[in-house]
């Protein structure tokens, strides 16, 4: 749903600074992190509390900033991280105005105070950590597995290496959902477009040498909403963090949809 | 308290937009030239009275190439104006009440610009 105000729950108020370094701490060595909190329990509207973190004592990453502020000042702030090398896609977020993964993200490349939000125009479970539900679900939607009709061979489903090569730039996605949260086509629709991400992992098994049903699968996404809700407005695309190319994906997904017309 | 997974199933693929999405396409190609051609013949005729440029629409290739414009036009703008009204409105009652009032302007446009175009020509 188009929506350019926040509903009156979620409007962002001003928080409290945690811990001001003193006037005559040194330059350089406290950095600040404005942080939106959100806590469902209290009923109160969200807000944007102030961290300044000790780089003397912490990692050059955002998440390890983040992980620092958790161990050091406040141990309620609330977020996702688990492999901390950007391979699992937990700790997706917008950072400094861009969604991001926070441990593959250098502080250093913010200019000063680094803002931190969670993924845009997705529903806020606590702090920084969004209900992806709906995100999980379209991607079971396009049955992300290996589907096929001949017997199965004895021992495996054989590839060849120019065959393998058509999944790069395809199997690597993490679903960290950096892609599809800043398209604005899946933040108006996200309930029937199914966004950058899931329809590069639809194009994943379509492209996949081994996959039997491809015209299913195509069949499946043919749709206004599902794929052609895409403008190719690129946000996608400039947006992940893996280097990926939902757009271009999507690109080919719609040229199958002309060629088999 | 329907299940996420039947939620984003939905009614299911409409099987549908391809030819849309393709129309689209060709009818922006088309408007290239054909536009390129029109603000042409504008620029022109700037200063030429009524009865030259009248003459001007009325010689067959001008004429076709005038209606080819009308038509690849019209179509190219309700489709676009369909994409808009997809992407942000979106209760079922305003969707369909704005979907049929741009199929009628669009409608409208193409067959009022076709007449004057036709009138001109067979000089009546
Ligand atoms: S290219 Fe398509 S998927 Fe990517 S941001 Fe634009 S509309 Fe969204
Ligand atoms: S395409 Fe990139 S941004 Fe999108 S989910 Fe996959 S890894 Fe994340
Ligand atoms: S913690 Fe795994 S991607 Fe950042």
């Amino acid at each position: 749903m188009v929506e350019f105000t926040l509903p009156k729950n979620s409007k962002v108020t001003k928080g409290k600074s945690w811990n001001p370094p003193a006037k005559n701490a040194e330059p350089g060595r406290w950095r600040e992190y404005r942080l939106y909190r959100y806590d469902p329990d209290t009923g109160e509207n969200p807000r944007v509390d102030t961290y300044w973190v000790d780089m003397s004592d912490c990692g050059p990453m955002v998440l390890d900033a983040l992980i620092w502020i958790k161990n050091n000042i406040d141990p309620t702030l609330t977020f996702r991280r688990s492999c901390r090398e950007g391979v699992c896609g937990s700790c997706s977020m917008n950072v400094d105005g861009t969604n991001t993964l926070a441990c593959t993200m250098h502080a250093e490349d913010a200019k000063g105070a680094i803002a931190i939000y969670p993924l845009p125009h997705m529903p806020v479970i606590k702090d920084l950590v969004p209900d992806m539900t709906q995100f999980y679900a379209q991607h079971r939607a396009v049955e992300p597995w290996l589907k096929t009709d001949s017997p199965t061979p004895q021992k495996e489903w054989r590839q060849s290496r120019e065959d393998r090569e058509k999944l790069n730039g395809l199997y690597e996605c993490i679903m960290c959902a950096c892609c599809s949260t800043a398209c604005p086509s899946y933040w108006w629709n996200g309930d029937r477009y199914l966004g950058p991400a899931v329809l590069l992992q639809a194009d994943r098994w379509i492209e996949d040498s081994r996959d039997e049903r491809t015209g299913e699968r195509l069949d499946d996404l043919e749709d206004p909403f599902r794929l052609y809700r895409c403008h190719t407005i690129l946000n996608c695309t400039k947006a992940c963090p893996k280097g990926l190319n939902p757009a271009e994906a999507i690109a080919s997904l719609k040229r199958k949809m002309v060629e088999r017309a | 308290m329907a299940t996420p997974l039947k939620r984003v199933r939905g009614l299911g693929a409409a099987h549908g937009g391809t030819e849309t999405f393709w129309r689209q396409r060709v009818t922006a190609i088309a408007n290239i030239p054909l536009v390129i051609f029109l603000i042409l013949s504008i620029v022109c005729h700037i200063g030429a009275s009524y009865a030259e440029v009248k003459a001007y629409l009325a010689q067959p290739i001008v004429a076709v190439l005038m209606l080819a414009l009308i038509i690849s036009s019209a179509i190219h703008m309700r489709i676009g104006l369909k994409e808009i009204i997809d992407d942000y409105v979106h209760s079922e009652g305003c969707k369909i009440v704005a979907i049929i009032a741009t199929t009628f302007f669009a409608g409208a446009v193409a067959i009022a610009s076709t007449l004057s175009i036709l009138k001109i020509v067979l000089g009546s």
